[in-house]
Order: structure tokens, then C-alpha cells, then sequence
């Protein structure tokens, strides 16, 4: 039972434990003093809440009293489960290499369903189906880190009996159990001697009271150096029966090897006790296996069709029991060698009670009787009651949650390996785990993928990844694979992602353009829209014009376009003298020419386009055409129904100069009406509230009426 | 996609960072010896930013960290250039302040930091620093629409403000093409050139109003001045010649699918560079308009080398974005970019 810890300080992290189901006190260190006002908790970025902690406001009395500190502290607080073997950023790692097996299987799912269009497993339509998922788990299992032998000197170490190796996770232990049962169907003819093998690259992460036998190994090798006789060293011959009765071959011969009658100098006079002991070393180093091959440096013969492999056994067994009742045993001297190698025989023999005492928890007695006791594949049932059987000779109180996930695979319950994966190791286990599991049985497919009434209508495979994919988001680093896991929720993934990506800060434009990519793969138009209407208000209230318009333009928001426009023709310099619309240029050219999606924005542009006109009379030319420009851009400002009211007296006073032209009238008669018309409802207008009094002179109001009744006087004679 | 034959498939090498990898770049050599490069790093679980110097050992390929600076605040542009023999580092943040750090030759470790503290050259986050090949002049410019001219001197960092538009443009990326002029870019696809001689506002600009995209990245060679190479969204890659101003060649994208141009990616192209690497036949007698070999990452996960007139050829393929890259002067054959999952990958063409 993990106590928690004590020792929580703000940059610490507090440990909390899923197997708890007790009332339980984290402490948090702060420094504030007491008395404490108010406390409030909320909710922080990722796994990590916010604790402020506000001191009494002090009163008149507390002059003398306190030192007049007011304030208090905020901490924040990480949380994390017990499980430290696997580190936030180890976990990221994993998380991340994850993803590509994943989305493989899937999408290989997804083609051999819409190839069948029934709801049967992989299997049975594609021959290749449990290659994919062969294939699958062999890719997980290499993000799950690869057990390299550390550099070690070239020249065997003769006294060197464990290999050092990078300790291996629990996780990937784990997930190698899963794969011999579940994935790697190919093997199932060797499955005894995949799970010895299983036991002996993950023996170190077996958790338990008791130690292991690779933990006794690993203190007798630490021992080793010091001693001188090492037969007559108890401990010498228990690692060496244990090491054997989990068939670590290798081990056992090399430690063999190590005894002092191969000596050159002992070896006249403990000639027999050598033979012994090399009669011994030689057949195990001969020991029939069923399997279709050993790596290199491992010892055995491998035989792949079970008479063949029977055969042998039995040969092999009868060699065994002839050293066993050989009348050398007698002239053996050394009491050590004799008991010592004798056990060795009993446990080769499967004496039940020579391989219970060699053992040191049921996983290893349960490893040792498939290798020596039962060494023909059998049923899973047969397997399940040999395992109980084990657990009843080596009975302990706490069990490691490997050894609960072995038990839960070999009781053929989908549900308890489930549970196991989910309290053992976690969602991500659970939610990899089970595509594993799904081509196990047509009942277990029905299992995951039913949809529950308790779960709200989806299946237990949703849930699970649907929790996973709340792991992901809660980390600012890993949120943009949750959508892989999201999208194949059928039920409820589309409305957690649109949570979650509404949830995406828009700040800064590199993320928002991820944000938005990700949309775009999974077709959320309308998501896509909304973020960018909240980047485009966000960046036009902090300043940044061209973006607030840009974005807003991008999701063809004309409400908001209109309102911004609104509030920049206020800034917008309405006469021509103004130098500062200048400046507007860039912002102008950013609407470009199309008056598509830019709301009342279009205004800016055509506004634009007549000041340059009119200064280009001003400036340039007389010539007909320039001007003639200029009056089409006026007539074309003034009849657009988004040139805003206000700058309808400045426009035609700016453009004094072409209603009042000296070479004769521009404008017709219609268009002088117009013109006359707009002058008429501005003077309407001004009787509204809400009406802006332009800044312009009374003078310059008569002036322009003068000028267009001079103009519309012209305009009927030359018509 | 034109295939590659696997002689010439690069060798990549993947270093995972455990820290989310906001920049890299190659460091100009310190001596005959040893290869360094910058990172810049953001680790999320204490909040804290870094630039680290990391020597790259051969055989086999590895890095480690050979020295650290800590960030105020995260890193949004990092560039690296040489000051009279010494190798520059320059490194904007998110919070607008400027940061120039100097490396000490003898032991590649980060001494002596130059800073412009936050509010003085830009209001919010820089978005790019681009500085001048040999020397100390540095631009930055942002999304507040500021373009500000900072330089290394004796007594410390001048800067000048160049230009202001008060976010009516927004700039997001720049590039020197001469002493005295450079270009920027923004969004809507457009791109400015600007003469420091010429001052009050941008020289020329060139409007992109095929489709509204934001330019993220650019390049000019020093061979080429006339031409602008832009990379954007959409998966665009385009180039402005000064001399033909309103029409860009396009390289990729959108709407280069639609010619014969097969466009090697649809999303943000995130960095484009020359690729010194590829001798495209005779360069001194290529036309002058002819675009010169290039390199880009995108969001898509791809570094691929684009060519005018041939198939686009796919360098690296990852299942996350790759956020940036940079070419090895001294050994082009080298390339070096930030993945999106925590980690750096070195590609070593053949």
C-alpha cells in the first residue's frame, strides 16, 4: 500500500494512488502565515491545479501585531500517478511513436470493413489479419524501448553470469505478455517456451515481498569475487537450481563451470566429483526444446513437430534418471557437489518440492512445471488450473500486477485483462491493449464494441479511448494526437473534438494554424470558421488590425467586418489632405479588389481609389480621361449603399472642384441628382439623434448645393 | 513525387529532446574541430525556456548538450551568424524581447548575453529575426506591424525603428538582401521590399490575392537579390522576381496543382531555404529568372527539395510536422530540423 507522500512542497509533485479508496491527506507547504482567509482551487494547465491561499486582511488592530503583510500565495500542484517507473516526458515519448501503429491498424480495419461490409473479424476475410495485428504489437513494442546490452569489455568476463542490460519497464513486460497470448498466434505451438523466455527478460520487474531470482543472481554476482571455494558456498548451488528451474540454461552451465574441480591443480584428485559435475552441465546443455530456434549462446536443441520433440524428451529424461541412480554419486566426496547437483536432477526430474523450493513466488514455480512438468502445449483452461495450483504452494498477500494480468489472461475473461491493463498501467495500455484483444472471439467483439446504456450509448472500446485521448489533452504537447484517438470514437469523438479545439489558445499564429490543419483533415468546416472569427476578434481588440481583419475575412464574418469597419472609418482621414491614409495602404491592399467577404470594408477600397483620382487632378493631368475616372469613382463611392453617411459631405467636398468644373459639366443630370438626393437626405438626418456632425464649415454645406444646382443647370442645357 | 533511388536516401538520425523544440540551427564552426548546433527548447513541466549548444559527435551519429542559457520566456525566432570570427546567436521571444548571445570558441559554452528587454521593439511576440549574413545587423519584425533595425556596436545593442504601421500590416517574416535592403512578409500573401536609403515605408509590394494565406518564410540569394522566395500556407511556395513585380512564379501549392506542378505538400510550409546541396547543372550560366534549387519543411511532416520545372523529391517523411530546418554552409549534405514530438532529426545526404 503506497503511503503518500509527505514531502509535497509546490515543485514537487503529489502521488496520488488509484488503489486507494480511503480518505487521504496530501499536505501542501506554503508560507503563509495564519490566520488564512479564504482558500480557492481551480483547475491549472494540464495535470496540475492551482491552489490560492489569501491571508486575513488585517484590521486596525494589526498595526503593532503583524508585520503588514497582506496578500497570500498561489501554488501550483502537480498531479501524477504512483507509477514512477515511466516519467511525464518518457510517457510523451511513448505516446507519440504510438500513433503511427495505431492509425496503420485502423485505416486496415476501416479497408477490410468496407471491403466486407460485415461485422466479422479481420480474420476471416483477409488471411492476412493477424499479420496486421502481428505487425501491430510488434511496433508498440518497440516504442517500448528495446533491451540493449550496455558496452562491456570484448573479452568475456568468466565470472560475468548476468548479462548487464538496461532494465526493462513493467510496461513493456506487460505488453510482451499481451503479444504471446493475443497477437503472435504463429507461435502458439511454442507457447511454454515463449513465456519461459518471457520470464527471463522480465523476471526483474516481477514486484513483490519476496525476492526474485534474478534478484538473488544479481546479489551472488556481487558476492562472487570474494569468494574462493564457491561449491561450498550454499548460495552457490540455490542460484544455481534456481536458475534452472526457469531454464536459464546458459546461466547454469557457466556457473557450473565456475566449479573448483576444473581446476588443473584439483583435478586428479576430484576426478569423479568433475565428471559428475560435467555429466551434469553437458545435459542440460542438451535439453530438448520445443521451439523452432535459439538465439545464439543459448543452449538446447530445438525441435519443431511434437513426436519428434516426445522422442527426444523421453531419451533425454531416460539419460537423466541413469545419472540420477549412477553408483558414481558414491564416490562423490564433496557433500556440497553431490546434494547440490542431485537437486539439480530433481528439479530436471520435476519433483514438484525441488522446484517449489527453487522458485521464489508462483510466477517463476508456474514457469519451471510448463518447462519440466508439463512440457506439452495444453489448453488455456489446463494452463489456468496449473496456475492455481501454483498460487496454492506459493501463496502471498500482495500479488504484482503482472502476475494479476497473466492470471486474468489465462481465465480467457476479456473483461478482467481489461481491468488489469486500465489499474496496472494505465489508459494508454488499455486503449492499445484492446486492439488486440478485438480479434480474439466473436463473443469478445461483442463485448467491446456494444453499445452500453450505462456508458451512455457507446461501447466499452470508446470509453476507452475516449479517456485516453482526455490523458492526451490534458497535456499542452500531446493534445494534437487526441484527435487520431477522437475520430475513432464513433459515437461521442467528433463532439470531444470540437471541445477540445474550441479549447485551443488562439494567441499566437503558428498554433492557431495547427489548430486549424487539423480541421481542415477532419473536414470541420464549421469549426474551422468559428476559430477563426474568435482569433480575428482577439487580434483586432489587441491592435493588430490586419490580422483581426484578415482572419475575419477568412471566415466570411460580414457581421464583425461591418462593425470593425465602423470603427475605422472613425480613424480613417476624411479629407484629401489627409497624409495619414497613407498608412491605410497596407490594409487596403490586404482586402485586394474583390469586394468579396470584406463587408463594409469594400468602402475603404473605392474610397481609396477616388482620392487617388482626385489627386491625380489635383496634381496631374487635365486630361479628360483622368477626370472622367474621378467622377466614376465618386458616383460609384456615393451610390454604394456602404459608403457610411458621414463621409458623404466630405466626399463631395472634396469634389468641389469636379462638380463646379470650368470646362463645362462632368456629371449628367442623373448623376447630379443623385448627388442632390443624398445632400437632401443628410439634411433629413440630422434631425435623428444619432446623426455625426461633420466638422466641415455651414460655408462649405452652400458652397457644395451652389455647386451642384450651378452643375445640374448646365447638365440640362448641354442635354 | 519523383523517387528516389536508395543510394541517395538520406540517413536520418532522430534525437529525442524530451522538451518541445522551438528552434534549431546549425552554429558557424568554432574551430577546425567539433560541429555544434543551437536549440532552442521549451520545457513545459517548469515552465522555463532554454537555448542549448549541443556537439555533435560522428560515428555513430549522436548529440549532447555542451551548454545552456535559460530563456525568460519562449523562443520565436533563433538565428545564428558570425561577428568577426565569433559565432552569434540570436534568439527573439514571445514576449517581444531580443536576446544576442555570444559563444566562447574554446569550450562551445554560451557566455555573454546582449538584450533588448520586452515593449521596446515590438509590442507582443516577435515573429521573425533575420540577421545579416556577415555581421551584427539584425531586423525583427511582428504582427503589431513594427519593423525595427537593431545592431551589435561596441557598447551594446542600438536599434532604430524603421517603420510603424500600427497593425494595419502585420509582418511575419523578413529577410536581408543586401546591406541595405531587405524584405518582409505578411499575411494575404504579401510581400514588401524596402530600401533603407528610401526611407518612410516599403519600396515596392507585391500582393498575393490568389488566396489568403499567411507568408511564414523566406529567402534570398545572395546571387539572386532580384528574387524573393516565399513559403506559406496552403503548402505555397512562390517567388517574386523585382523585375516582373506582379507576377510571382509559383514553385507549389494550390495553385500550382493546378498547372503541371505537382505540389509535394497542402499544408503551412513553415521554412524555405536555397539548397546548396543540389548543383542544378551550370548556376552562373542559368538564366537569372531561372529559381535556383530549395528546400522546405511543412505541417504535413515533409522536407522535400523543390526544383523549378521538376518533380518535387521527398527527403523525410514524419507522422508529425516538422516546425523548421537549416542547411550546414560548411557541409551542405547536412541537414538538421525540429519535429513536433520533442525531437531533432539529422538528415546526411549522400
Amino acid at each position: 500500500m503506497p503511503a503518500p507522500v509527505s514531502d509535497s512542497s509546490p515543485s514537487g509533485a503529489l502521488v496520488l494512488s488509484s488503489s486507494v479508496d480511503r480518505e487521504v491527506v496530501y499536505p501542501i507547504r506554503h508560507e503563509v502565515k495564519p490566520p488564512i482567509a479564504r482558500l480557492s482551487i481551480s483547475w491549472a494547465r494540464g495535470n496540475s491545479f492551482r491552489v490560492s491561499i489569501f491571508k486575513q486582511q488585517c484590521g486596525d488592530n494589526s498595526a503593532g501585531s503583524d508585520d503588514g503583510e497582506v496578500g497570500g500565495q498561489v501554488l501550483e500542484v502537480k498531479i501524477r500517478n504512483g507509477d514512477t517507473e515511466i516519467s511525464a516526458a518518457e510517457f510523451r515519448r511513448i505516446a507519440y511513436g504510438s500513433v503511427s501503429p495505431f492509425a496503420l491498424l485502423q485505416s486496415r480495419k476501416n479497408m477490410v470493413l468496407g471491403l466486407s461490409k460485415m461485422s466479422m473479424g479481420l480474420s476471416q476475410f483477409n488471411p492476412d489479419g493477424w499479420e496486421y495485428i502481428a505487425e501491430y504489437s510488434k511496433d508498440v513494442s518497440s516504442i517500448l524501448g528495446n533491451p540493449k546490452s550496455l558496452p562491456s569489455s570484448a573479452i568475456e568476463d568468466p565470472l560475468e553470469i548476468l548479462k548487464k542490460v538496461e532494465e526493462p519497464t513493467c510496461l513493456k513486460a506487460a505488453w510482451e505478455l499481451m503479444d504471446v497470448f493475443y497477437a503472435d498466434k504463429q507461435s502458439h505451438w511454442w507457447l511454454n517456451e515463449r513465456l519461459v523466455d518471457w520470464l527471463a527478460e522480465y523476471d526483474s520487474v516481477l514486484l513483490t515481498r519476496q525476492s526474485t531470482i534474478h534478484s538473488k543472481l544479481f546479489n551472488f554476482q556481487k558476492e562472487l569475487d570474494d569468494l574462493q571455494v564457491v561449491e561450498d558456498n550454499p548460495s552457490y548451488w540455490d542460484v544455481i537450481s534456481s536458475a534452472l528451474a526457469v531454464g536459464w540454461q546458459e546461466i547454469v552451465v557457466k556457473m557450473l563451470r565456475l566449479h573448483g574441480s576444473y581446476q588443473l591443480d584439483q583435478l586428479s584428485n576430484r576426478e569423479t566429483e568433475n565428471g559428475l559435475v560435467e555429466a551434469v552441465a553437458v545435459l542440460i546443455s542438451k535439453m530438448p526444446r520445443m521451439r523452432p530456434e535459439l538465439d545464439s549462446g543459448r543452449l538446447g536443441e530445438c525441435f519443431k513437430t511434437k513426436p519428434d520433440f516426445t522422442k527426444a524428451w523421453e531419451k533425454w529424461r531416460s539419460q537423466i534418471t541413469k545419472l540420477d541412480g549412477s553408483a558414481f554419486w558414491v564416490y562423490c566426496a564433496h557433500v556440497q557437489t553431490r546434494e547440490g547437483l542431485r537437486n539439480m536432477l530433481q528439479i530436471i526430474l520435476g519433483n514438484v518440492e525441488s522446484l517449489s523450493g527453487a522458485t521464489c513466488n508462483w510466477m517463476e514455480l508456474y514457469i519451471s512445471q510448463l518447462l519440466y512438468v508439463r512440457p506439452f502445449t495444453m489448453g488455456l483452461e489446463s494452463m489456468y488450473n496449473l496456475a492455481e495450483r501454483c498460487m496454492q504452494l506459493k501463496k502471498t498477500s500482495n500479488t504484482d500486477r503482472l502476475m494479476r494480468l497473466m492470471i486474468g489472461i489465462l481465465g480467457e475473461s476479456t473483461e478482467v485483462v481489461l481491468a488489469e491493463c486500465s489499474r496496472g498501467f494505465g489508459p494508454w495500455m488499455v486503449t492499445h491493449a484492446m486492439e488486440l484483444l478485438t480479434e480474439e472471439s466473436d463473443q469478445v467483439e461483442v463485448l467491446l464494441h456494444e453499445e452500453l446504456h450505462d456508458l451512455g450509448g457507446i461501447s466499452i472500446e470508446e470509453l476507452h479511448r475516449l479517456v485516453y485521448a482526455q490523458v492526451l489533452c490534458s497535456h499542452a504537447f500531446t493534445w494534437q494526437i487526441a484527435p487520431i484517438y477522437l475520430t475513432s470514437c464513433a459515437k461521442q469523438g467528433i463532439g470531444f473534438l470540437e471541445t477540445l479545439l474550441y479549447n485551443q489558445p488562439v494567441q499566437h499564429n503558428g498554433m492557431l494554424l495547427k489548430n486549424l490543419e487539423i480541421c481542415r483533415l477532419y473536414e470541420l468546416d464549421g469549426l474551422s470558421s468559428n476559430i477563426m472569427k474568435i482569433a480575428g476578434v482577439y487580434h483586432w481588440k489587441h491592435g493588430r488590425k490586419a490580422f483581426g481583419v484578415f482572419w475575419l475575412r477568412k471566415a466570411r464574418d460580414e457581421v464583425r467586418l461591418n462593425k470593425i469597419a465602423l470603427q475605422l472609418f472613425d480613424s480613417v482621414g476624411k479629407s484629401i489632405s489627409d497624409e495619414s491614409f497613407k498608412q491605410w495602404e497596407g490594409l487596403i491592399e490586404l482586402l485586394g479588389s474583390e469586394s468579396k467577404n470584406t463587408g463594409g470594408l469594400e468602402f475603404l477600397h473605392k474610397y481609396r481609389d477616388f482620392k487617388k483620382s482626385l489627386h491625380q487632378v489635383h496634381h496631374k493631368g487635365k486630361t479628360t480621361g483622368v477626370v472622367q475616372s474621378a467622377v466614376d469613382s465618386l458616383i460609384a463611392l456615393m451610390k454604394n449603399p456602404s459608403t457610411p453617411q458621414r463621409f458623404w459631405l466630405p466626399i463631395l467636398n472634396d469634389s468641389l472642384k469636379l462638380i463646379d468644373w470650368h470646362e463645362g459639366p462632368l456629371l449628367n443630370v442623373e448623376q447630379t441628382n443623385l448627388l442632390l438626393n443624398k445632400l437632401q437626405e443628410l439634411s433629413m438626418a440630422r434631425l435623428r439623434p444619432d446623426f455625426v456632425e461633420s466638422d466641415l464649415t455651414p460655408l462649405a454645406l452652400s458652397s457644395i448645393r451652389l455647386a451642384l444646382a450651378k452643375n445640374l443647370g448646365r447638365a440640362f442645357l448641354e442635354g | 513525387m519523383a523517387i528516389v533511388s536508395p543510394q541517395q536516401q538520406p540517413q536520418i538520425h532522430r534525437f529525442p529532446q524530451f522538451k518541445y523544440i522551438d528552434g534549431v540551427r546549425w552554429l558557424p564552426p568554432l574551430s577546425a574541430f567539433g560541429r555544434f548546433a543551437v536549440v532552442a527548447l521549451f520545457d513545459s513541466d517548469s515552465d522555463s525556456s532554454s537555448i542549448e549548444i549541443h556537439s555533435l559527435t560522428q560515428n555513430p551519429l549522436d548529440m549532447a548538450p555542451q551548454s545552456a542559457w535559460t530563456s525568460p520566456s519562449r523562443i520565436s525566432s533563433l538565428k545564428t551568424s558570425q561577428f568577426y570570427q565569433n559565432p552569434l546567436v540570436f534568439a527573439s521571444t514571445y514576449t517581444g524581447s531580443l536576446h544576442v548571445l555570444s559563444v566562447e570558441p574554446m569550450d562551445a559554452s554560451l557566455d555573454s548575453e546582449l538584450s533588448v528587454p520586452e515593449k521596446i521593439l515590438h509590442d507582443r511576440p516577435i515573429s521573425c529575426v533575420d540577421v545579416m549574413d556577415s555581421g551584427g545587423e539584425c531586423l525583427t519584425v511582428a504582427e503589431d506591424g513594427r519593423v525595427n533595425l537593431v545592431s551589435v556596436g561596441e557598447s551594446g545593442l542600438n536599434y532604430r525603428r524603421i517603420f510603424d504601421s500600427n497593425g494595419l500590416v502585420s509582418y511575419t517574416a523578413a529577410k536581408w538582401a543586401s546591406p541595405t535592403e531587405f524584405a518582409t512578409g505578411g499575411c494575404g500573401f504579401s510581400l514588401q521590399w524596402w530600401d533603407q536609403r528610401k526611407p518612410g515605408g516599403a519600396v515596392c509590394q507585391f500582393k498575393g490575392d490568389w488566396a489568403s494565406g499567411i507568408v511564414h518564410c523566406m529567402d534570398i540569394h545572395p546571387s539572386r537579390k532580384h528574387t524573393c522566395l516565399a513559403g506559406g500556407s496552403f503548402g505555397t511556395v512562390f517567388a517574386w522576381d523585382l523585375r516582373w513585380q506582379q507576377q510571382p512564379i509559383i514553385l507549389s501549392g494550390l495553385e500550382g496543382s493546378k498547372t503541371s506542378n505537382f505540389s509535394p505538400c497542402e499544408s503551412e510550409v513553415w521554412e524555405v531555404r536555397y539548397d546548396p546541396y543540389i548543383k542544378s547543372g551550370n548556376i552562373g550560366g542559368m538564366s537569372s529568372s531561372q529559381i535556383l534549387p530549395a528546400m522546405i519543411c511543412s505541417e504535413d511532416g515533409i522536407i522535400t527539395s523543390i526544383e523549378q520545372g521538376k518533380q518535387p523529391v521527398e527527403l523525410l517523411a514524419e507522422p508529425c510536422a516538422i516546425n523548421g530546418f537549416d542547411i550546414d554552409h560548411q557541409h551542405p549534405s547536412e541537414v538538421i530540423c525540429n519535429l513536433e514530438w520533442e525531437s531533432v532529426a539529422i538528415l546526411s545526404r549522400p
